[in-house]
């Protein structure tokens, strides 16, 4: 075994490269507060800028094929690309979704004709997509959906959309599309009945109305979520045929395709996990004179600080596990792991740092990054609650339905 | 042996009152209202909470209450927080007016009493600071002496309801540091004197915590409570009495969540049946229960043995840790169940979670308490 992510020679030269693109091309007046809903709408536009960059030069995606507009790197190089990026804090670009979670979909689905049409837009970071999936009653019962997406009856090549979304997106919407999951047949049997749709959210008939929810997202973290989200009406969305992924039947395999990658499994590429709440807290153990002084006064927190770190150590050696040879279950058992350890993370940092830990002003530490991990870990429901991994771990492990 | 773990008649009473009141003065609207004022209470609820004796439950009769056993006030405080009904009642009401008893002199008691009972006067301590601890040496507020009155200066920090409180009990140094607990004194400031400044701290957890500043404030001679430098005692009293009364609040505040949850077990259909059905949701509502439960009897015990002068301290720790932890457990795994609706800022759950994270320190967060747990159990 070797668990060096070291880089070799010929990677280094590459880093070396990447970092002199970087320095040309790296926006350097960044001001990214942790809190993504902080982000003023000119900051966001200079990330979306940052993004189309790495886009064009293909390190957006570098996984993808060139040929429809990623960067054709092997999973070393791009690990290369990506660390020297994260370093940087520069990381996720604004982009939401859209090479993440939706291209796998298109990659493995759509035809190659939408293939060309839609993912050079996505993977350059041209184009914007949300995933539509959840609704009021199709929650963990993603299947349950209502929105329907019904054969228009005079124009056989268009369909009429209907329904309602919740808790999708982003800040900063409209996007430029939505990978849309709808319910396209009231008579076949569940997960036979469903349709994907890559929907322009321009379309007439549709509305999008924020929500106001506590939990945001953390710039720079992997999985934060990204901030804000909404409900997303359709009132008799009317629109072509040529946006269905896959067949008017085939939506539930496509939303497999993406719920693959959002739980931890898909494209496999090491990663240095970066979790700066933990990374800024263990900082504030080793360096705040008040907070040293509790620790040493109070045994009991300087054991729940090993426990974060242990914690962390198990995180951190999964990721890498996960981006070596897949093992079954892996990826939501991550995905778990990390959520029900960020709620731990929780209760300790706010028994280590005190009341400081929910100060959003002058008092905070760390420009409030602890107040925006508080609300944040309280949030499971993204990607799937721990009870709905469990269900994907059983299966994993053979044991579930 | 007289075991009897039921509520008394005039107990019963009480909680019927305050179970009306909150449904009638203090449903969902209103406290989501409350959820963005300074200082957490309308002029309208308080005068009604006054008018029913609320602000003077423990004070004796002789100075303007009604004299009520802790318990009494803990029955009170677990039903306000079903709300979770904020204000500074509990400042006030139970922790300000027992440093007065425990600290005032026999004027002082007099004078500062009927005032808080008739919801006149609003107290609240001022104790903790930058370097946040519930111990005096953390003190660094000095009280300096000047032609017999004093002149205060230092920056409180997290200090509970003081956009409401017309009176801080501001703890400061009026003697050398030498013998942690000694050399503290007490001093009952108004809000309104030249040189203090209160400010709301923001944060969407940080609830009803504030920042007050003192620089030169004058206060007299006589707005010191008790003796120059023997303040801290007292005020330890004080707190260990109060806070079982927080603790019922906290009790309340998981039976609300429970109740939630419950309910919404029963009504959220996925796949076909109510989550409830689910093992793994069963599993959470029944951790929230054994919290709840946890939270509810170690309060109780240690109100009982504080009304009937047993030895406390060992319960009112155990209290501490216990309900704070459930209230805070209570409302994560209810954000588990509740998934994607719970988080709206204006879900019942949210007031409950901001609550369980501002009151998650306040007088000490569990580590501070179980610590003290281990030093009365073995001495280390
Ligand atoms: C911040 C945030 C970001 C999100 N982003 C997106 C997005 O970009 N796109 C999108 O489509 N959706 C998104 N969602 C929605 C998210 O995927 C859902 O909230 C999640 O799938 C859970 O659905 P629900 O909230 O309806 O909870 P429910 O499914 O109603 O669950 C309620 C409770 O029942 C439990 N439960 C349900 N079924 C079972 C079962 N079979 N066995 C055991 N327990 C069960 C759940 O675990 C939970 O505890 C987001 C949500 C949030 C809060």
């Amino acid at each position: 075994m070797d668990f060096s992510l070291e880089y070799t020679k010929e990677q280094a030269e590459f880093a070396k490269e990447v970092r002199r693109w970087l320095d040309e091309n790296a926006p350097k007046d960044l001001v990214s507060p942790w809190d993504i809903r902080k982000t003023s709408p000119q900051e966001w536009q200079k990330r979306r800028e940052f993004a189309r960059k790495l886009g064009e030069k293909g390190w957006l995606y570098p996984r993808f094929p060139r040929q429809y507009g990623g960067g054709g790197l092997d999973v070393a190089h791009t690990f290369v690309v990506n660390e020297e990026i994260a370093n940087r804090n520069l990381g996720p670009p604004p982009h939401y979704d859209s090479g993440g979670l939706a291209a796998p979909a298109i990659l493995n689905c759509a035809t190659e004709e939408q293939k060309k049409r839609f993912l050079p837009s996505m993977l350059k970071g041209e184009a914007t997509t949300w995933q539509l999936f959840t609704e009021p009653d199709a929650g963990t019962d993603e299947a349950n959906q209502q929105t329907s997406a019904l054969r228009h009856v005079r124009e056989k090549d268009h369909f009429v959309i209907n329904g309602g979304k919740i808790f999708v997106g982003s800040i900063y919407g409209p996007p430029t599309q939505f990978l849309l999951l709808t319910k396209s047949d009231f008579e076949a049997p569940r997960h036979g009945n469903l349709a994907m749709f890559l929907a322009p959210a321009n379309l007439p008939g549709i509305t999008i109305q924020p929500l106001d929810l506590f939990p945001s997202g953390i710039f720079a973290q992997v999985g934060s979520g990204p901030g804000r989200k909404n409900s997303v009406f359709f009132d008799d969305v009317k629109i072509h045929e040529s946006y269905l992924i896959g067949g008017d039947h085939d939506g539930w395999k496509v939303a497999d395709a993406t719920l693959t990658v959002e739980h931890g499994g898909g494209e496999r590429v090491p990663r240095i996990p970066r979790n700066p709440v933990v990374e800024k807290f263990f900082a504030q153990c080793q360096n705040n004179p008040n907070v040293i002084k509790r620790l040493q006064e109070n045994p009991e927190l300087l054991h729940s600080v090993v426990d974060v770190y242990i914690g962390a150590q198990i995180e951190r050696l999964w990721t890498l596990r996960n981006s070596g040879q897949p093992i079954r279950g892996g990826g939501p058992q991550l995905s778990m792991y990390g959520k029900m350890y960020g709620a731990r993370l929780a209760t300790v940092m706010a028994s280590v740092l005190g009341p400081y830990a929910f100060a959003d002003d002058e008092w905070a530490l760390d420009d409030g990054i602890f107040e925006t991990g508080e609300r944040n870990a309280v949030c499971f429901a993204p990607g799937g609650t721990p009870e709905a991994l469990k269900i994907v771990i059983s299966r994993g492990l053979g044991i579930g339905r | 042996m007289s075991l009897d773990l039921q509520l008394t008649e005039s107990e019963e009473m009480l909680r019927k009152t305050a179970l009306d009141f909150i449904q009638r003065d203090a449903p969902k609207e209103v406290i989501q209202a409350l959820q963005e004022t300074d200082t957490g209470c309308s002029e309208e609820l308080w005068r009604k909470a006054t008018d029913i004796g609320w602000l003077g439950v423990i004070i004796p009769e002789m100075y303007g209450g009604t004299e009520n056993p802790l318990t009494t006030a803990g029955v009170l405080f677990e039903t306000l927080g079903l709300g979770p009904l904020p204000g500074p009642f509990f400042s006030s009401g139970i922790l300000g007016s027992l440093i007065v008893l425990e600290a005032g002199t026999e004027e002082q008691k007099q004078r500062i009493l009927p005032a808080v009972a008739a919801g006149e006067q609003i107290l609240t301590l001022a104790l903790t600071e930058p370097e946040y601890s519930w111990e005096p040496g953390a003190v660094q507020t000095t009280a300096e002496s000047k032609n017999g009155d004093f002149v205060l200066n230092g920056v409180k920090l997290f200090t509970i309801d003081a956009q409401a409180a017309t009176h801080f009990i501001v703890v400061a140094r009026t003697g050398k540091k030498t013998v942690p607990g000694k050399g503290l004194s007490l001093f009952l400031v108004d809000s309104k004197s030249d040189g203090v400044s209160v400010r709301r701290m923001p944060g969407f957890f940080a609830g009803r915590n504030c920042e007050v500043k003192l620089d030169s404030v004058k206060v007299a001679r006589s707005a010191m409570l008790g003796n120059k430098g023997e303040g801290w005692p007292a005020l330890r009293q004080a707190i260990n009495k109060s806070i079982p009364v927080l603790c019922a609040y906290k009790v309340g505040g998981c039976q609300a969540v429970l109740e939630m949850a419950l309910e919404y077990s029963r009504i959220r259909v996925q796949f076909g049946q109510p989550v409830g059905r689910f093992q793994r949701v069963q599993d959470m509502i029944i951790e929230m229960f054994n919290h709840l439960e946890a939270a509810r009897w170690t309060t109780y015990e240690s109100l009982w043995k504080l009304d009937t002068q047993r030895p406390a301290t060992e319960s009112v720790h155990l209290a501490k840790v216990v309900s704070s932890e459930a209230y805070w457990q209570v409302c994560t795994l209810a954000h588990r169940e509740f998934s994607g609706v719970g988080y709206a800022k204006d879900h019942p759950l949210s007031f409950h979670t901001r609550a369980s994270r501002y009151l998650y320190n306040y007088l000490g967060d569990p580590s501070y308490h179980r610590q003290q747990i281990a030093r009365l159990l073995t001495g280390c």
